[in-house]
């Protein structure tokens, strides 16, 4: 399956997520209006940095510009820009308290991956959230789990390794 | 709502530490446009080209005399300057209408960006007098630009016109 493919062809790049979701944060206080500079700012890139990526947005119809230069999100952007910031705290919460991640590493780690997540995915996501929350057998389920500390079995018997040692590997990764 | 986004032009005292980061933003708008201008000549194609990649060759040369000039002044403040750049460009080829538009959405960045400085260097004579020379040689490469924008557009309308015609 050519995943990867897939993945080159995102519709939205890690670059152009960040600046929908900081002309977003930054226009909150002047109706959705941000100035170049401030979302340089944001973003800690030059502004020459940031006009051209807007170009880039405005011909994919995601932003809008007028005489002051200034943007604004279309609603097809503020969409985006929305469906960006809500898979970010999803995955943060599944990354921290799911699986235990430092709330810090959960935070660079879902910064990376937000804009990946199909919305089908995202969606999933939510509903497992809101069963580990709201069933109590989950709940306990989850306890369990993050009270488990892995004790690996040889990799041959492994039901998740199948013969090799995932764990190792990734130890060895770091 | 959208007035209080425009910074209005009254002189505001800035700290040293304020000014020094500006000026750095400011060698970095002007040492990134330097080196995007030294790959756009590879990029262009299509009607403009050589006019476009002569504008590209003069132009990386003086955003990079900018950036300098720019780090003299910081030097002159007492302080070394502190360059930070984030660049990926892309080698796909570009028409040469397109890399002029892309070139003045920079310069007029940077245009915007001194004009933005200029009432901070408020207490500061020399660095006012920089600064105010560098928004009135931005404000004739953003004309100097849009000219050349305009004639290469024609030339590429023509171009599709006789084609249709054709």
């Amino acid at each position: 399956m050519d995943t990867w493919k897939a993945f080159e062809a995102n519709e939205l790049t890690h670059s152009a997520a960040h600046h929908l979701v900081a002309i977003y944060d930054v226009g909150q206080d002047y109706g959705g209006w941000a100035r170049v500079s401030d979302i340089a700012r944001q973003l800690n890139i030059t502004r020459g940095s940031v006009s051209i990526n807007l170009r880039a947005l405005k011909r994919r119809a995601l932003v809008q510009t007028d005489d002051h230069r200034l943007v604004k999100l279309t609603d097809e952007g503020l969409r985006a820009a929305r469906a960006v910031m809500a898979k970010r705290v999803l995955v943060v919460t599944f990354l921290s308290e799911v699986l235990g991640v430092p709330a810090d590493q959960a935070e660079i780690d879902s910064c990376k991956i937000e804009h990946l997540v199909s919305d089908e995915t995202g969606h999933r996501l939510a509903q497992f959230l809101r069963f580990v929350s709201s069933d109590g057998e989950a709940a306990e389920l989850l306890g369990r789990f993050q009270r488990f500390r892995c004790r690996c079995p040889k990799s041959a018997d492994c039901g998740l390794c199948k013969g090799r040692c995932l764990v190792d590997e990734l130890k060895r990764a770091i | 709502m959208i007035a209080a986004h425009i910074r209005t032009a009254a002189p505001v005292t800035a700290s040293l530490d304020d000014l020094i980061d500006d000026l750095n933003s400011l060698m970095a708008e002007e040492a990134e446009a330097s080196l995007r201008y030294f790959q756009m000549r590879f990029r262009v194609r299509g009607r403009g080209r050589q006019e476009a990649e002569h504008f590209f060759e003069e132009a990386l040369k003086e955003t990079l005399d900018h950036a300098n000039e720019v780090a003299a002044q910081i030097k002159a403040l007492g302080r070394i300057p502190k360059l930070r750049v984030q660049l990926a460009l892309e080698g796909s080829p570009i028409q040469a209408a397109d890399a002029l538009a892309e070139a003045l959405d920079v310069e007029q960045q940077a245009l915007t960006a001194y004009e933005d400085f200029l009432p901070r260097t408020a207490g500061h004579p020399e660095l006012e007098a920089f600064i105010a020379r560098q928004v009135a040689t931005e404000t004739e490469h953003v004309r100097e630009l849009r000219r050349l924008l305009d004639a290469t557009s024609n030339l590429t309308l023509l171009k599709r016109a006789s084609s249709e015609g054709a």
